[in-house]
């Protein structure tokens, strides 16, 4: 899924480098890179979501 | 500041961002040490590259308020990630960590900084920007700007080469303890151990039960050792103090023939007979070192009782007739002129860590304060941590066994000394006698071999929470108040094994 992620990120990049006529799709694919950057770490800490420290 | 410098700094910030810390970590310390990211990393170096890439936007399309409040977003985002990740590791030594150092810190402590550092910049940089800044159309990168492009595809595409080979593609992701990064394809792993079900939990091993005895099983034939000998009650009263709350532990000192009994918060030293109370003050628990609720309390040297919260933290307590009660404010809830506060501080622990405690006991002859656990839902040993009174620092720790010739059996193979819940414990000649609510059972420990050499069933009692001895007699007390007096057998008598 990171690669899938990194692919995202790349792609983005271009778009706004060489065809910034595509910023709406651009901006679409980072909203969608950050959830799912939001989603594996997440998935990742669920059996401890809050940072593990001395509650 | 004029608008061309501030993009300036801005496509500078994104330079340093990919190239230092996810251009290292990608080029450096992956391609050429072989370092793979765990997933939380991976996550981490995402959350950097997209602060980078939301710079680029603004580069192009000028400082658009989606934009900017993305940044604000994944800065922090990023700080609470570099938070959990690095809060794993918080609690150990010196020098122990997970994976690579970068300048003497781990790797995942330096994403903690990095998006701080990039938060920081991020609010200064909005701060350098006047009204009507944000152009219609997009900008024309100068050369500097384009440089910064440049470098992110590399660093972004190095990325999408290091994730491919370490994680794999969808549904593929990265690993809890990933394998050395390598070209050769023969030793990428590809896991999907993410995916396999595991409990939701917010605080996950930190989030321990407190401890109590209400609902524990109360009968002896149901634990965990078979055919045990009965001690009789020989007389059974209800203490009739003025206590605050429930009582919580007992304490005997024979010098003085004193009793000392604690509640939530309180502590109080009466009469050899438990009839009159002589001295009392009740601590405010939640002053500097958090107390919680009292596990137990004991008599140290001469007019000096200790009380032991059940999270191991602790309060010294030196009797004084002539206590400043204005001074001892902040101290005490009440009676502020009776005691002064000598020491709080913790009890560490290493086995004993992640259990709470119900007792505590001190042996003059050693000048050792011991405490012992009670098991949780998710740590289930019993425990006993011995501290040096001089410096109340951990001296020993042991996992009590079965004396061999104690002709003591467990009650089948899945049974266990863990599953008693001791509330209350008292040491005499060598002995560590405790008192477990679970079972109704009394366990006699000799601390030289670290051995289980008595236990005894008692019958009728109302969970304990105490235990003291005076005398021949082992005085128990309930949550409730109730006291039972139990004859020590005669092998267990004073002396008897000095």
């Amino acid at each position: 899924m990171e690669f899938l992620n990194f692919v995202l990120i790349f792609i983005t990049a271009y778009l706004v480098f060489r065809k910034p006529e595509k910023e709406r799709l651009a901006f679409r694919l980072l909203v969608l890179s950050v959830l799912l950057m939001v989603g594996l770490f997440s998935m990742a800490t669920r059996t401890g979501l809050l940072p593990g420290v001395n509650y | 500041m004029r608008r061309n410098a501030i993009y300036s700094i801005l496509a500078l910030a994104v330079l340093v961002l990919s190239l230092v810390p996810v251009g290292t970590a990608v080029f450096l310390l992956g391609f050429v040490s072989g370092d793979s990211p765990c997933v939380m990393c991976w996550e981490q170096r995402t959350g950097m590259v997209l602060v980078a890439l939301t710079g680029l936007f603004v580069l192009r399309y000028g400082p658009r308020p989606k934009y900017l409040g993305m940044s604000v977003l994944l800065g922090a985002w990023g700080i609470f990630m570099g938070l959990r990740h690095t809060g794993m590791h918080a609690a150990r030594d010196v020098g122990q960590g997970f994976s690579l150092e970068i300048l003497g810190a781990h790797t995942y402590t330096w994403a903690l900084f990095i998006f701080w550092v990039c938060t920081v910049t991020m609010g200064a940089l909005l701060m350098l920007l006047k009204e009507g800044e944000t152009p219609a159309d997009p900008r024309t990168l100068r050369p500097l700007e384009s440089l910064a492009f440049g470098v992110f595809l590399v660093v972004a595409a190095g990325n999408v080469v290091q994730a491919f080979a370490s994680t794999g593609p969808p549904p593929y992701m990265g690993q809890s303890d990933p394998i050395r990064f390598s070209f050769n394809p023969k030793h990428w792993v590809w896991s999907l151990e993410e995916w396999s079900p595991a409990p939701v939990s917010l605080r996950g091993r930190w989030a321990i039960e407190k401890p109590g005895v209400a609902g524990l099983p109360a009968d002896p034939a149901a634990g965990p050792l078979t055919s045990l000998p009965v001690l009789p009650i020989r007389e059974q009263r209800t203490l009739a103090l003025p206590l605050r709350g429930t009582v919580t532990d007992l304490g005997y000192e024979q010098a003085t023939n004193r009793f000392l009994v604690t509640t939530q918060s309180g502590v109080y030293i009466t009469d050899g007979s438990l009839g009159r109370v002589a001295r009392y003050t009740v601590v405010d628990p939640g002053f500097a070192v958090d107390l919680g609720r009292f596990a137990g309390a004991t008599f140290l040297e001469r007019k000096v009782v200790m009380a032991v919260g059940e999270n191991k933290s602790y309060v010294v307590l030196r009797e004084n007739d002539e206590a400043d009660a204005g001074k001892n404010f902040r101290f005490f809830l009440e009676s502020s002129g009776t005691f002064d506060e000598v020491s709080r501080s913790r009890l560490g622990t290493v086995r004993a860590r992640m259990m709470y405690t119900m007792s505590v006991a001190f042996d003059p002859e050693t000048r050792s304060v011991y405490t012992v656990t009670v098991p949780n839902a998710k740590v289930k040993r019993l425990v006993i941590s011995r501290f040096d009174r001089r410096d109340l620092t951990l001296s020993e720790e042991f996992m009590p066994a079965l004396a061999a010739e104690s002709g003591l059996r467990l009650n089948g193979d899945k049974r266990s000394l863990d599953e008693y819940y001791v509330t209350g414990a008292t040491v005499d000649g060598g002995r560590l006698y405790a008192i477990s609510a679970a079972f109704s059972t009394l366990l006699a420990i000799d601390l030289a071999t670290h051995n289980v050499v008595e236990a005894y069933a008692i019958l009728g009692l109302d969970r304990p929470v105490g235990l003291a001895i005076k005398g021949d007699d082992f005085y128990i007390v309930g949550e409730g108040g109730a006291l039972a007096v139990v004859p020590r057998p005669a092998d267990a008598a004073p002396g008897a094994r000095k």
